[in-house]
């Protein structure tokens, strides 16, 4: 058994794969099962009472407030991965064709500063930047653009939405930025030399042949945010807040574990089925390159 | 003939450095032409620029009569093979082909269909349009660029290395499939290439570049029997170079040739104009024999030893040592019917003629 496993390729990769397969089964399955077995559980004060029940999923379907939590969360997560991947692409569109390639890699890295800090301080910094006296609203209100300050940039959605787009900016920029780096460069002088303007040579060559980055930047962004806690907890107010949140009340605040982890489950649920959507989407792209 | 393509002290700067040097160049209507030269000889940089990709520094580029400044390259009426072929990876063999038609509002999608049909026929893909254009091999993706850019019915095709991606067998097929539909089409042909064999092949006419310049200008064989200079000689085929020294340029030339003694060839022996004085006899080393035990000959004979000998089966190279000359000659021998292979070492005689000299300075 033990020279056939180190003997034949396959075998040595196996060989090779498992301890962090079984580190990752250790640390992701097991504890998505546990979620998993909680779901149908019942939190009785103290006490769990494991017999079999769907009434949290029934809690669930009945109780407005959830289904508009995750409407919300899903709304949220929609405009943030819009924001982010159309402002990403400009900007992967410019280091790719239009920066030097000495100067690529400089550009990238400045793309990545933000991660210098600690995702909760650039929270805090937006925090700063959209308040009642923050830098948005005292600079308008000095060059006398507005008369008092704006109070729909802090502590609801749109707060969370700007904070998230900042926060995955980059997740967004590099996919794109390697499918752009990838084109064959003469493929786009070949569509001109064909009689194409450079505008049509973008909607018929660059935009389709970047399409398998844009969505891998989708999915990057789409899904993490869909469960993001931090940010809606801290900008979002009270009519800011998510699904996560939620999740998080249930399981501290309300000490109902079971809840919690059905609607942790639900949420999981939504996101599979919207990523396999964009998987297969994004198939049909891939099945054309070479 | 008419002149379909016109260039005149074209020049180009990328930075300091000078890629394009005073080219004065006219091609003609249906000609096969050929800029050839080493790399970074400003071939595919001339190219280019009669392509609209680039831009020219000074000088003036005429297709069909019309200044071409200002002019892109998608308003030319030009079209371009790309030596990467640049075949669009997420369309299908018939979308790519019909790419450029995207514009022609006076067909209908039947008769584009009909046209890019056509197209694949003449280029020897009938029935390949719906496959995938990853699927395909070398030389049908350069197959698919040859009908994606005649479909247009351009003035001008521009090949850029089509063949250098190719194997050696496979590149000689589309050499004379080339040459085959160039004649069908009878548009104009601009080929860059740097395999010298391929441009005598299949061009009308020659130009051989060197750092930015047009070195000559010619058809195949006078571009190989009287190149006219050193390097021409050099890049096209094998010669020998013979010290010479001129003492008499009228109707005939009468020179001293290191090995060979005193030789007298006609004027049009030497392209360039000649003064007396010293200067360089090539000859090719096919235009040389070694007379074998038993051969006789009319021509003129001098002494060697074999020096070296290459055998590639239908012909053998031999280096000949003869004396007064440093270097030796290179002789290149077809292995006829009872002539043996001489050794290294053996005392031979080198049959020589006159009339392949070619005088330069």
């Amino acid at each position: 058994m033990w020279r056939k496993m180190t003997s034949t390729e396959g075998g040595r990769g196996l060989l090779m794969v498992s301890p962090p397969f079984f580190y990752a089964l250790a640390l992701l399955a097991m504890p998505l099962g546990a979620i998993f077995m909680f779901s149908f559980w019942t939190q009785d004060f103290v006490t769990l009472d494991t017999t079999f029940t769907l009434n949290n999923y029934r809690e669930i379907l009945e109780k407005p407030i959830y289904g508009a939590l995750l409407k919300r969360s899903l709304y949220v997560s929609g405009c943030v991965t819009a924001v982010t991947v159309l402002l990403a692409f400009p900007v992967a569109y410019f280091v790719s064709f239009h920066v030097r390639p000495e100067r690529k890699s400089l550009w990238l890295f400045l793309i990545t500063i933000p991660f210098w800090t600690s995702y909760l301080i650039r929270v805090f910094l937006w925090k700063v930047i959209l308040g009642y006296n923050g830098v948005v609203n005292t600079g308008l209100l000095n060059i006398g653009l507005i008369d008092e300050p704006l109070t729909f940039i802090l502590y609801n959605v749109n707060a969370v939405i700007i904070t998230l787009a900042h926060a995955f900016a980059p997740f967004a920029i590099l996919p794109i930025f390697v499918a752009l780096e990838k084109i064959d460069r003469s493929l786009l002088e070949a569509a001109q030399d064909l009689g194409e303007s450079k505008f049509m040579t973008f909607i018929r060559i660059t935009l389709p042949l970047s399409m398998p980055g844009l969505v891998a930047a989708v999915l990057i962004v789409f899904i993490p945010t869909i469960g993001d806690y931090v940010t809606p907890e801290l900008m979002g107010g009270a009519g800011g807040k998510l699904i996560a949140n939620m999740i998080q009340t249930q399981f501290l605040a309300l000490n109902n574990a079971p809840l919690g982890a059905a609607l942790a489950i639900v949420a999981m649920l939504c996101v599979t089925a919207i990523s396999l959507g964009f998987v297969l989407l994004n198939r049909r792209w891939l099945r054309g390159r070479g | 003939m008419t002149s379909l393509i016109t260039l005149k002290g074209v020049n180009k700067y990328y930075g300091d450095y000078h890629a394009l040097r005073d080219i004065d160049l006219t091609i003609n209507e249906g000609e096969f032409f050929s800029l050839l030269g080493p790399s970074g000889c400003g071939k595919t940089t001339l190219l280019r620029t009669i392509a609209g990709f680039e831009s020219v520094s000074d000088g003036v580029v005429m297709i069909g009569g019309k200044d071409m400044a200002g002019v892109s390259a998608n308003l030319r009426p030009t079209n371009m093979v790309f030596q990467s072929y640049a075949i669009f990876p997420h369309l299908s063999v018939a979308e790519n082909v019909a790419f450029g038609l995207r514009k022609r509002s006076d067909l209908d999608k039947a008769a584009k269909q009909a046209l890019v049909d056509d197209a694949l026929d003449m280029v020897g893909l009938g029935g390949f349009g719906a496959r995938a254009a990853h699927a395909l091999s070398g030389g049908q993706r350069q197959r698919v660029a040859l009908a994606r850019a005649l479909i247009l019915k351009p003035k001008v095709l521009l090949l850029d290395e089509p063949l250098s991606a190719l194997d050696k067998k496979m590149r000689e097929q589309m050499q004379v499939e080339l040459i085959r539909l160039q004649r069908h089409v009878g548009i104009t042909f601009i080929l860059v290439t740097h395999d010298q064999e391929e441009a005598l092949v299949m061009s009308d006419r020659i130009a051989v570049m060197f750092e930015g310049r047009i070195g000559q200008l010619d058809d195949p064989e006078t571009l190989y029997r009287r190149p006219n200079s050193r390097k021409v000689a050099e890049f096209i085929g094998k010669m020998n170079f013979l010290k010479a020294d001129v003492k008499a340029v009228g109707d005939v030339i009468d020179l001293d040739v290191a090995g060979l003694g005193k030789v007298r060839v006609a004027a049009e022996q030497a392209p360039e104009p000649m003064n007396t004085g010293p200067a360089v006899a090539g000859i090719r080393p096919e235009t040389l024999a070694v007379l074998f035990d038993g051969e006789t000959t009319v021509r003129k004979l001098v002494d060697g030893v074999v020096d070296e000998v290459v055998y590639y089966g239908d012909m053998t190279y031999y280096d000949v040592r003869i004396a007064g000359v440093a270097q030796p000659l290179n002789i290149a021998m077809k292995n006829l019917i009872g002539r043996p292979v001489l050794e290294v070492g053996e005392k031979t005689r080198v049959v020589w003629d006159e009339r392949s000299l070619v005088v330069l300075r």
